[in-house]
């Protein structure tokens, strides 16, 4: 049974206030869940997604709570597509740092938790201002896909 | 999330529930650094209620363990729920934390 359905876009904006990562993450629950990731890659979509929306807040918006976050899910052509968008510093090409698991920090583990969930993660830098980021998993290559019979078949 | 300060028999202990994130974890960062202020040991966190971590709250714990390590303080994880252990295991953080099934375990009874 073919259990991977196409999703319309969704779009949510939300100020960069940190208390509305909770409503991020459970949006992107729901649309992870619609598309037919399994329960441990929906955790890791989710983990990823938080990831990048935190990422905004404190670096492309040093923590100002009253600016806008857009976030879409798409399912298009066998692909889940995640685009964070900001208004905020603009982004150095590289910017994204990541530190080696063995090193014992504090920070740097985010761009870790978004390679591990997504495919492909690129910096759409064509607008002039702001930040377009776009994250990109096959529908494909998710775990074992189950249907509503419990069969599991795709 | 809510904290949880209680005292096991002499030991702190904290009783984490709920989302810790990074509008969260600033919270818990201040629990752990007031104890660490006060050099306590062992400081035992009691995550079985934690329905999610992020690396903020991630790195809550590292700077928490990293500062009692200059009093050879320690911080000791318990009842980690697969979930939140996955997230420790990816970061290769099983390995730097003292992790047990309970409280009692930590306390070696």
């Amino acid at each position: 049974m073919e259990c991977l359905i196409d999703l319309d876009e969704i779009e949510l904006k939300v100020k960069s206030n940190p208390r509305y990562l909770a409503v991020i993450r459970a949006l992107a629950v729901c649309a992870a869940e619609q598309v037919g990731f399994d329960s441990q890659n929906v955790e890791d979509l989710k983990l990823a997604i938080d990831e990048a929306c935190s990422n905004v807040i404190r670096h492309a918006y040093k923590g100002e709570t009253d600016k806008d976050i857009r976030v879409k899910f798409i399912s298009r052509d066998g692909w889940f597509h995640v685009i964070v968008e900001d208004s905020g510093v603009k982004a150095t090409p590289g910017c994204l740092r990541e530190r080696s698991l063995d090193e014992l920090c504090v920070g740097g583990l985010g761009l870790h938790f978004m390679k591990k969930a997504f495919q492909v993660i690129k910096f759409d830098d064509t607008n002039t201002t702001g930040n377009r980021l776009i994250l990109s998993r096959k529908l494909k290559d998710q775990g074992q896909c189950t249907d509503n019979t419990g069969n599991g078949d795709e | 999330m809510e904290i949880e300060l209680g005292n096991y028999k002499g030991t702190s202990v904290i009783v984490l529930s709920g989302e810790i994130d990074m509008y969260t974890s600033p919270k818990l960062r201040e629990k752990l650094l007031h104890l660490v202020k006060k050099e306590a040991t062992p400081v035992i966190v009691d995550l079985s209620k934690v329905t999610y971590i992020d690396s903020s709250g991630i790195a809550t714990f590292v700077e928490s363990f990293k500062r009692m390590k200059s009093y050879e303080g320690k911080l000791q994880l318990v009842s980690i729920p697969d979930r939140v252990m996955n997230i420790f295991n990816f970061s290769k953080l099983d390995k730097v934390f003292e992790m047990y099934g309970s409280v009692e375990d930590a306390l070696g009874e």
